[in-house]
C-alpha cells in the first residue's frame, strides 16, 4: 500500500479563479446520483438545443458508422424539433449568437481571406479560355499580379507561405483554402460554385490548386445524392470530369492555373487510390491550356522510392512532413512554395522578381 | 481523446457510473480506472498504450532497484539509471528527429559525411507528462520523500486519464494516496466543477480558439503583410490565447478529477497579473515550474553554490525547460530569454538585499508599471514560443516598429474584447463568482442541468465551428 509522506487533501489551496478548491460551506454538495442526473439531463437538453448543428455535421462526415447511427438519432430529433416550431428558436438564438444557422457546415472559413467585390460589368466580352499556354502578364507596383491559392487544408499550408514566398509589392495572395473539403463533396462544401465567385471577383491572374486529400470517399452530388461509389468502375471518370470542370471553371476568365499534386502520405495503403487522382490532375493539365501540373509525389519522396519526411537539397537535410504523415510543417510548405513559384516560372514565364527567384 | 467532444462526454458518463459503482472495492476500481485510462490514451493511437505500460513497467522496476539499494553511492547510480531509462522513450521520441537532422547538416557543413537514418518519429501525445510524473515518483524514493507504491496504484498514477495528456504534473504524494482513500459518494461539488468545466472550455472554445483563427495564425503566418498595431495585437492575443487554450484545458481536468472525488494541484494563478517575471512563473504552469525547480534546478545546486552558478543552473533550467516544449531552436531561445530574465531578476533583488539597489515604492502606479512591463516581456518571449523560427519571431517583433500608418483589417471589436475577456479574467473579483455559484448549487438536479446546457449551447455556438486541438498537447 502505498503511503505518501503529505495528505494533500488536507491542503487549502486557491484555484485559478481564487476560491478555494474545497465547497465552501455555502456551496451544497450533491450525491453521485444526483450528480449523474444533472450531467444527463445537461447533455440531453444541450443535444436538443445543438441537434440542428450537430445533424449539419454528421451530414458533412464521410460515409461509415459514425455517420450512419448519428444521422440516425439526430434525424428523429431535428424532424420533431421541426413539428414543435423549436427549430425556429433554436436558430433565432444562434443567429443571435452571431452564427449563421443556414451556412454550409464547410463554409466558415478559418484563415481565408475576404474576396474583393465584382468588378463592374463593362461592354467587352471577357477574354476567352485560349488555345495554348501563354504566359502571366507582367506585374507591377500599381498593378499586382492576382494569386489565388484554393483547396484543402494542404491548400491552406501553402497558402500562408506563398504570402512569405510572395513580394507583396508585386503580388497579391489571396488564401481560399479550406479544411476538410475537397471535389468529392458538394453537399458539404461546393468548390465549383466557390471557385466561380472567385473568378468573378478576385480574378485572379494565377491559381494554385491543391485538393484531393479528402476525396477518398463517394462522390455526391449538392444534395447529397449519390453519384458514383468508390471503388467502382465509375468512380474514376466522375472524378476526372470533376478535376476537368474545377481547372475550365478556374481558366474561363483567362487565368492560369497550376494544379499541385497531392505527396505521398505515410499510409502507404492510400498510395493507389492518391496515384490515381494524382493521374486526374495530370490529364486535365494535359488537356487544357494553362493548366500545368506539378509533381509533388517524386519531389519528396525517398532516394529509393517510398515515404520520407525529410527533404535533401544537396547535401542539406530539413524535416519537412507533419507528425500526421500528410501535412507539410513550416519548413516543407516554404519548400513547396518556393518550388511551386520556379515552377510557374518554367511553364508560365512567371517573373522571377515576383518571388526572389 | 480531446474533452470538448461527444466521444468524451459519452467516455465520462460510463466512467463516472463505473467509478461510484466500483467506489467500495478498492482493487476492482483500480483496475477499472486503468482500464478507462488506457481506453481515453488508445483513442489516439491504439499504439500509444504499450508506449504508456512500458515507461509504467520501467518506471516501477527502476523504483523498485532504487529503494532496495541502501549503500548511498550505489543508490544514487540506481537512481540515476532508472531515471535515464524512464526518460529515454522521450528522448528518443521528442529529440530524434532534431538532432539527426542537425548533426547531419552540421557535419556536412564541416565536410563530413554522416548519414544517419532519416526515420520520422512522431510523438505520441502526452508523453512528456507522463514521463515527468515517472521521473518524480523515481527521484521521490530515493530521496526518501515516498515510499515504494504498489503496481497497479503506479500504473494509476501515471495513466489517470485527467491530468493523462496534458498535466497537470501530479507529484505522487499528491495523487497516489488518494487513490486509496474511499472517496465520499455523498458529496460531489457539481456546481464547482461545472464552472471549471464551463469556464475552461469558454476560454478554450470561444477566447483561443477565436482569437487563433481571427489574428494570431494569419500575423504569425506572415509577418510582412501586417501593420505595426496588427503585429501588436496579435501577438498580445497570443498571450491571452495561449492562456486560454492551456488553463482552459487545466480547469477541465480539475474538474473532471473534482466530480470523481480526486484534487488536482493547481495549474495557473493569474499569470498576467504578475509583478515580475520570477513571480510569473510561480503562477504559469506552476507544476511544470516547481518540478523544473525540485528536479533539476535544485539538484544542479539551485543557489546554494555562489552567485555565478546560480545564474549558470537558472540559464540551463531555462533552456532545457525551452527545449522540453519543443525540439526546435525558437524553443531553446524562449527558454533562454526566460532564464536572462529571471538571472537578471535575481541579480536585482540580490542588490536590494545588501542595500545597494532601493525598493520600489509601493504605490498603485508602480504596481501596473510592474505588471505591464513584466507581460511586456512575457509578450516578448511568447512571440519566440508562437513564430515557427527565431527569424520569424524577429520579422514579427521588428514589424512591431515598422510599420506604422499601414491598414489594420485584423483588428476588429470581437478581437479586442475576447483579448479584453482574457485579460480581465486576471483581475476580476472572486466575490460575485462564489456567490454565483452558490445560489446554482440550491439547484435541483434538473433545473441545473437544464441550466448547464444553455451555457454549454451559447459556448459551442459562440466558438468557431470544429475541434481544435490543445496548445499543449504537442509538448
Amino acid at each position: 500500500m502505498a503511503t505518501g509522506t503529505k495528505d494533500p487533501t488536507t491542503e487549502q489551496r486557491p484555484n485559478d479563479d481564487g476560491a478555494p478548491s474545497d465547497a465552501p460551506a455555502r456551496r451544497r454538495a450533491m450525491p453521485a446520483g444526483r450528480v449523474l442526473v444533472t450531467i444527463l439531463v445537461g447533455l440531453l437538453v444541450w443535444g436538443v438545443l445543438y441537434a440542428p448543428e450537430l445533424k449539419r455535421s454528421s451530414e458533412a462526415q464521410p460515409d461509415g458508422i459514425r455517420r450512419t447511427v448519428s444521422l440516425a438519432i439526430l434525424g428523429p430529433v431535428v424532424w420533431a424539433e421541426g413539428r414543435l416550431g423549436l427549430t425556429r428558436l433554436i436558430d433565432d438564438a444562434t443567429s443571435a449568437l452571431g452564427r449563421n444557422p443556414s451556412l454550409q457546415v464547410g463554409g466558415e472559413g478559418v484563415g481565408v481571406d475576404p474576396l474583393p467585390p465584382a468588378p463592374p460589368i463593362t461592354n467587352t466580352h471577357p477574354p476567352r479560355p485560349p488555345r495554348r499556354d501563354t504566359p502571366l502578364r507582367d506585374p507591377t507596383t500599381s498593378k499586382p499580379l492576382r494569386v489565388v491559392v484554393v483547396g484543402d487544408s494542404l491548400a491552406q499550408g501553402i497558402g500562408t507561405f506563398a504570402e512569405r514566398v510572395f513580394r507583396p509589392n508585386l503580388v497579391q495572395v489571396f488564401r481560399q483554402g479550406r479544411i476538410s473539403t475537397g471535389l468529392a463533396r458538394p453537399d458539404y462544401f461546393d468548390w465549383p460554385y466557390q471557385m466561380r465567385q472567385i473568378v468573378k471577383r478576385a480574378r485572379p491572374d494565377l491559381t494554385i490548386v491543391m485538393i484531393g486529400e479528402n476525396d477518398g470517399q463517394s462522390l455526391v452530388d449538392r444534395e447529397g445524392q449519390m453519384v458514383a461509389q468508390i471503388g467502382t468502375g465509375d468512380f474514376p471518370d466522375a472524378y476526372e470530369q470533376r478535376v476537368l470542370q474545377f481547372a475550365r471553371i478556374a481558366t474561363s476568365e483567362g487565368g492560369h492555373v497550376i494544379w499541385v499534386g497531392l505527396p505521398q502520405p505515410r499510409d502507404s495503403r492510400r498510395w493507389d487510390f492518391i496515384g490515381r487522382q494524382n493521374e486526374a490532375f495530370a490529364q486535365a493539365a494535359a488537356e487544357l491550356p494553362n493548366v500545368a501540373y506539378f509533381d509533388t509525389w517524386n519531389t519528396f519522396t525517398a532516394p529509393g522510392g517510398g515515404y520520407t519526411a525529410y527533404y535533401r537539397d544537396g547535401n542539406h537535410v530539413t524535416l519537412v512532413r507533419a507528425d500526421d504523415g500528410v501535412h507539410f510543417n513550416a519548413d516543407g510548405y516554404t519548400i513547396l512554395m518556393r518550388l511551386v513559384a520556379d515552377f510557374a516560372g518554367t511553364q508560365f514565364q512567371l517573373d522571377p522578381k515576383t518571388y526572389g527567384g | 481523446m480531446l474533452f470538448p467532444t461527444t466521444d468524451f462526454a459519452i467516455f465520462f458518463c460510463l466512467v463516472f457510473l463505473g467509478h461510484w459503482w466500483l467506489n467500495h472495492n478498492a482493487r476492482a476500481w483500480k483496475a477499472f480506472m486503468i482500464a478507462a485510462s488506457y481506453v481515453f490514451y488508445g483513442w489516439w493511437n491504439w499504439r500509444y498504450v504499450f508506449l504508456l505500460a512500458g515507461v509504467s513497467l520501467i518506471t516501477q522496476l527502476a523504483a523498485i532497484a532504487v529503494s532496495r539499494q541502501q549503500q548511498p553511492r550505489r543508490r544514487m547510480t540506481v537512481m540515476g539509471l532508472g531515471v535515464a531509462a524512464t526518460i529515454a522513450p522521450l528522448v528518443y521520441f521528442k529529440y530524434y528527429g532534431f538532432f539527426t537532422v542537425n548533426v547531419t547538416n552540421a557535419a556536412t557543413s564541416l565536410g563530413v559525411h554522416v548519414a544517419p537514418p532519416l526515420i520520422q518519429v512522431v510523438l505520441p501525445v502526452g508523453v512528456s507528462f507522463y514521463t515527468f510524473m515517472a521521473i518524480a515518483y523515481v527521484v521521490d524514493i530515493y530521496r526518501g520523500d515516498f515510499e515504494l507504491a504498489g503496481w497497479t496504484d503506479l500504473f494509476l498514477y501515471l495513466s489517470f486519464f485527467p491530468h493523462l495528456v496534458a498535466g497537470p504534473i501530479v507529484r505522487p504524494n499528491e495523487l497516489i494516496p488518494q487513490l486509496d482513500i474511499r472517496r465520499d459518494p455523498r458529496h460531489i461539488d457539481i456546481v464547482g466543477a461545472s464552472w471549471l468545466i464551463l469556464g475552461g472550455l469558454f476560454k478554450k472554445v470561444v477566447i483561443a480558439n477565436y482569437l487563433a483563427g481571427a489574428i494570431v495564425d494569419p500575423v504569425f503566418g506572415d509577418p510582412t503583410r501586417h501593420s505595426s498595431p496588427e503585429a501588436i495585437v496579435a501577438i498580445v492575443a497570443y498571450a491571452v490565447q495561449i492562456y486560454c487554450d492551456f488553463s482552459g484545458y487545466t480547469d477541465i481536468a480539475i474538474g473532471v478529477a473534482k466530480l470523481l472525488g480526486f484534487r488536482f494541484p493547481q495549474n495557473f494563478d493569474r499569470p498576467y497579473s504578475a509583478r515580475s517575471v520570477q513571480e510569473f512563473w510561480r503562477r504559469w504552469h506552476m507544476t511544470l515550474s516547481r518540478w523544473l525547480r525540485d528536479y533539476l534546478y535544485i539538484p544542479l545546486g539551485g543557489n546554494r553554490k555562489g552567485t555565478v552558478r546560480t545564474y549558470v543552473n537558472l540559464m540551463i533550467t531555462m533552456l532545457l525547460g525551452g527545449l522540453w516544449h519543443g525540439a526546435a531552436w525558437h524553443f531553446v531561445v524562449w527558454g533562454g530569454l526566460h532564464g536572462t530574465y529571471l538571472a537578471v531578476g535575481h541579480w536585482k533583488q540580490g542588490r536590494r538585499d545588501v542595500g545597494k539597489l532601493a525598493e520600489p515604492p509601493d504605490t498603485v502606479l508602480v504596481l501596473w508599471l510592474q505588471r505591464i512591463t513584466t507581460f511586456v516581456l512575457v509578450c516578448i518571449a511568447w512571440t519566440l514560443f508562437r513564430a515557427d523560427s527565431v527569424a520569424t519571431a524577429l520579422t514579427l517583433l521588428g514589424r512591431t516598429l515598422t510599420a506604422w500608418g499601414e491598414p489594420s483589417p485584423l483588428i476588429t471589436v470581437p478581437v479586442l474584447l475576447a483579448i479584453g475577456i482574457g485579460l480581465a479574467t486576471q483581475f476580476l473579483p472572486h466575490r460575485p463568482a462564489e456567490r454565483l455559484k452558490a445560489a446554482l448549487s440550491q439547484l435541483r438536479p434538473v433545473p441545473l442541468g437544464v441550466t448547464i446546457a444553455v451555457v454549454l449551447f451559447v459556448i459551442t455556438t459562440l466558438g468557431p465551428r470544429g475541434v481544435a486541438p490543445f496548445i499543449y498537447f504537442q509538448f
